[in-house]
């Protein structure tokens, strides 16, 4: 790694007049494996070796990269940099950085097995194995695709406040898209496994397992699968709905830079204001966090991507909105300090107010409890069709594994019922919350160019009152 | 070394080696980005980045690289991983192989622009323009990007070819906001800066903004629908990926046995153009160095043909359409055929409807099936007696992609051309309407 090159960018910097300077060098290898329809569609492996600098001169800012790791190109770059700055510091923002305490630290997260250690014959072999457990189901899957993929990477951080910090995270993901057949009627599942680490994970997941378990439950649905009740009802929603819920509605209207209007014209901007910190938005049962440092985690960091140390952020604390996500920019617009939210997903884009991995906390009931006090309720696993608007009100939610609930037993498979509710309605209409806890893997989309981060999205069980279902 | 010396010296080695196929691309990008919101500039961004992707085919044995590391010794190591790898790695049966050349190519007409080469920091200029623009039109804050970036990508492949294509791009986007509930968006795109009109974008988006301030709930049901070409070009978009025979194969499309078949109403007529006139997806050649073609992928509403590459075409009895993607074929630039009516004249087709400016977050409950939702944001209007009303928030459309193609009942005769976030790949497109529209909303 040359270190020494983004330690010199740094000080060139300021050198050619930049107040504040920051760099970011990134190393990452990966590799990928796809079986599709039990044929070894492709395998690859890549690597990635770049620096992305920001500079800020006279409160205006800049962001560039390159993979042509020079030091005459680098001094080019940020005189270039230098130069757009001056020239639209008439029609800046004015960018101000909170003061968080610089770190100087190095971590790594540990593998038992080393991802490079297990060579792509076993990868692929998981995936083969996969698939012919779905095969030995006699079940009809017409389309089966696995992939599977793994990166090691190690980023170093530098800027001009003196923040030096050296991380190496490992990451691996397995990914599915299934579709089950009977009757003519076909169902599917997309779904994604994901975390930090070595291959010791990827064993645990236990992916053939995984899969039969799928297809099964995809196929129960077709055959037996009854029409959601009209009327208003309960819901008990599973991990994988609860996570997804709080991503979209309880995450995203969190971040900083949406509600201040950074994001407004793709991403959007948010519902919440600043005024609304401190408000009710939920029942008292409703606790939503951040917390990149859950070890292992998808979303797993010690130090973001600023260099502030990571913590976990109370978002809805006893149904109040309790905090913010903050990167220092918004942190300094707030008047308070960052919490360590800044992230960026590669060396090639500006770090962004972004989530890690955002749950909502266990309660005290077991599952079990919020579905015996159920008269008439839907109990909803898992989930296909989701989406919210860029406010981060009016959301939806198709249930894929679902069953009717009556006088507190699962009953009968229900096909595809919708809950399509705004923000408020959903976290006023939790009234019970499980002791359980999963944590599910996502890429979540955001930015300019579009950076999709590793997070995870989870929580307990939950239990929602009087929810009309949607059409 | 210069990059097309180490493509060549990567050819010579994993041919030597064995492979039997192989392709070997080099993709040279300068990019730069002007981000702003509440009509100041947040941020400045550019971009300098060299990526090696190597393909290679060897006994069935499918590799993928894409390397963004660029010296000699960087590609040895490449190499040398590359026949390490293979050796563990299992065949695909199914791959039947890359395009043979040598090819002859033709220049895609305005695809190169000296201006956009050289535009440098000027970028800034056309913001302000247009953040101005927006202000003296009535909007009260923007937000966008402006984006413009040179490519050169050369291609050789173990099959005689070898080709090589520059091109420039601009592309704007503002949406510009009257209230938190009261917004418009437009985007725009060239190859040829004298053809984006920023201001013109700027103006329309703000008089969207002005327009639907002050919106109701809207209300659920069937409605008949103007749709304007942003919001269309995302519904055609999605259909594009259906179109490629990897995501048939995959369980990924709609279209699957619908070759020969009624898949859309017979006023629409949709081609894939790889070479079409400054447009954002043209280039002379595909991932695997076949000049690129006018694709007629569905006529009068009939699906013609999926979107092939030499193998996936082999694998489907037909040739290929150009349009690879070495793994999965692509879209170019997707065109819908212009119809007769002015957005006027489809407005007057409308009792009791709605007309939608922009659509996101477009989400599929089954790829197979093409049920789908997507959320209608910015201007929403409610269309009564052929004049726009109301303007309206909070609704869904909650339908099925073939059949809101098969209901477009009109064309409107004034394309546009959209790209962007969420319209990832180059779409042509007038407004249309669409009768029968299923529109949801949360419950109160």
């Amino acid at each position: 790694m040359f270190k020494e090159l983004a330690d010199f960018a740094v000080k060139y910097a300021l050198k050619k007049g930049a107040d504040y300077s920051e760099a970011r060098l990134e190393e990452t290898t990966s590799n990928s494996f796809i079986l599709k329809n039990g044929i070894a569609e492709a395998s690859g492996f890549s690597k990635i070796n770049g620096l992305g600098m920001r500079i800020i001169k006279d409160k205006t800012l800049g962001f560039t990269s390159t993979n042509h790791l020079d030091k005459e190109k680098i001094k080019k770059l940020i005189q270039n940099t230098i130069n757009t700055t001056e020239k639209a510091s008439h029609l800046r923002e004015e960018i101000n950085l909170s003061s968080d305490k610089p770190h100087k630290d190095k971590y790594e997260v540990k593998q038992k097995i080393n991802l490079n250690d297990v060579s792509p014959e076993e990868k692929i072999k998981l995936l083969f194995d996969a698939e012919k457990e779905l095969i030995n189901t006699k079940i009809k899957i017409p389309s089966r695709y696995l992939s599977l993929s793994d990166s090691i990477t190690t980023e170093y951080l530098v800027n001009s406040d003196g923040t030096n910090i050296l991380a190496t995270v490992p990451r691996a993901s397995f990914f599915y898209l299934l579709t089950v057949e009977h009757n003519n009627k076909t169902s599917q599942r997309i779904w994604q496994y994901g975390q930090t680490g070595g291959f010791e994970f990827v064993k645990k997941w236990n992916i053939p397992l995984v899969v039969v378990n799928e297809v099964k439950a995809l196929q129960n649905n077709l055959k037996f699968g009854i029409k959601p009740p009209k009327q208003a009802l309960d819901i008990v929603a599973a991990p994988q709905i609860v996570g997804i819920m709080v991503h979209e509605s309880g995450g995203h209207p969190y971040e900083a830079d949406r509600i201040i209007g950074r994001e407004g014209a793709q991403a959007g901007e948010s519902f919440i204001t600043k005024e609304m910190l401190g408000t009710r938005i939920g029942n008292k049962a409703v606790n939503v966090v951040d917390d990149p440092t859950l070890e292992n985690s998808y979303g797993f960091y010690n130090y973001d991507n600023e260099g502030v140390k990571a913590r976990r952020k109370y978002l809805i604390k006893e149904g109040i909105i309790n905090e913010f996500l903050h990167n220092r920019e918004t942190a300094y617009c707030m008047g308070i300090k960052s919490n360590g939210s800044s992230r960026s997903v590669n060396y090639d884009k500006e770090s962004i107010v972004r989530m890690s991995n955002t749950f909502m906390l266990p309660g005290n009931y077991s599952e079990e409890e919020l579905i015996e006090d159920v008269k008439s309720g839907i109990y909803m696993k898992n989930f296909m069709e989701w989406n919210i608007d860029d406010k981060r009100i009016n959301q939806k939610y198709v249930g894929a594994e679902s069953y009717l609930i009556k006088n507190g037993k699962i009953k009968e498979p229900v096909v595809r019922p919708v809950i399509e509710i705004t923000t408020p309605q959903l976290y006023k209409a939790v009234d019970a919350v499980a002791s359980n806890i999963e944590y599910h893997a996502g890429n979540c989309g955001k930015g300019e160019p579009m950076q999709p981060i590793p997070v995870w999205f989870g929580g307990p069980s939950i239990r929602l009152r009087k929810i009309r279902l949607g059409n | 070394m210069q990059p097309e010396k180490i493509s060549s010296h990567v050819l010579d080695k994993l041919l030597k080696a064995g492979a039997d196929d192989v392709v070997v691309s080099v993709s040279r990008q300068n990019s730069s980005l002007v981000k702003y919101s509440n009509n100041l500039i947040n941020t400045t961004k550019t971009w300098e980045n060299i990526d090696l992707g190597i393909f290679m085919a060897l006994k069935k044995k499918i590799i993928l690289t894409n390397i963004k590391e660029f010296s000699l010794s960087a590609a040895d190591d490449v190499v040398n991983k590359l026949l390490k790898f293979v050796k563990s790695v299992s065949p695909n049966n199914e791959y039947a192989g890359i395009a043979k050349g040598p090819f002859s190519y033709k220049e895609v007409e305005d695809g190169y622009d000296k201006k956009i080469a050289s535009l440098g920091d000027k970028s800034i200029d056309y913001v302000e323009k247009a953040i101005n623009k927006a202000l003296a039109s009535g909007a009260k804050r923007t937000a966008g990007v402006f984006e413009s970036s040179v490519t050169d990508v050369s291609l050789l492949s173990s099959n005689d070819v070898k080709a090589r294509d520059k091109g420039t791009y601009s592309y704007f986007s503002i949406r510009a906001f009257n209230s938190k509930d009261a917004s418009g968006h437009k985007v725009g795109s060239s190859r040829m800066l004298n053809l984006l009109d920023v201001e013109n974008l700027a103006e329309q988006a703000a008089l969207i903004s002005k327009q639907c301030l002050n919106p109701e709930h809207g209300r659920f049901g069937k409605f008949d629908v103007v749709f304007e070409a942003l919001p269309f070009a995302n519904i055609i978009d999605n259909l594009g990926m259906a179109m490629s025979a990897f995501s048939v194969e995959a369980g990924l499309s709609c279209l699957k046995n619908m070759v020969g078949k009624q898949v859309a109403n017979k006023k629409i007529t949709i081609i894939d153009d790889g070479m079409l006139r400054n447009g954002f997806g043209s280039s002379k050649f595909d991932a695997e160095g076949v000049p690129t073609q006018r694709n007629v992928m569905v006529d009068k509403g009939i699906l013609k043909t999926y979107l092939h590459n030499t193998s996936t075409a082999k694998r489907f009895n037909t040739k290929t359409t150009a349009n690879a993607g070495l793994l999965s074929p692509e879209p170019t630039n997707l065109i819908v055929e212009k119809g007769d009516f002015s957005k006027q004249e489809l407005f007057e087709q409308v009792k009791n409807g709605l007309y939608i400016t922009n659509i996101w977050y477009t989400r599929f409950q089954n790829y197979n099936t093409g049920g789908f939702s997507t959320i209608p944001r910015d201007g929403i209007f409610v269309i009564k007696n052929g004049k726009i009303g109301q303007p309206i928030k909070g609704i869904r459309i909650s339908d099925n992609i073939l059949n809101l193609l098969k209901n477009v009942t009109a064309v409107g005769k004034m394309p546009e051309r959209i790209v962007g976030w969420e319209v990832v790949t180059p779409v042509v497109t007038p407004a249309v309407l669409v009768k029968n529209v299923n529109i949801t909303r949360p419950a109160d």
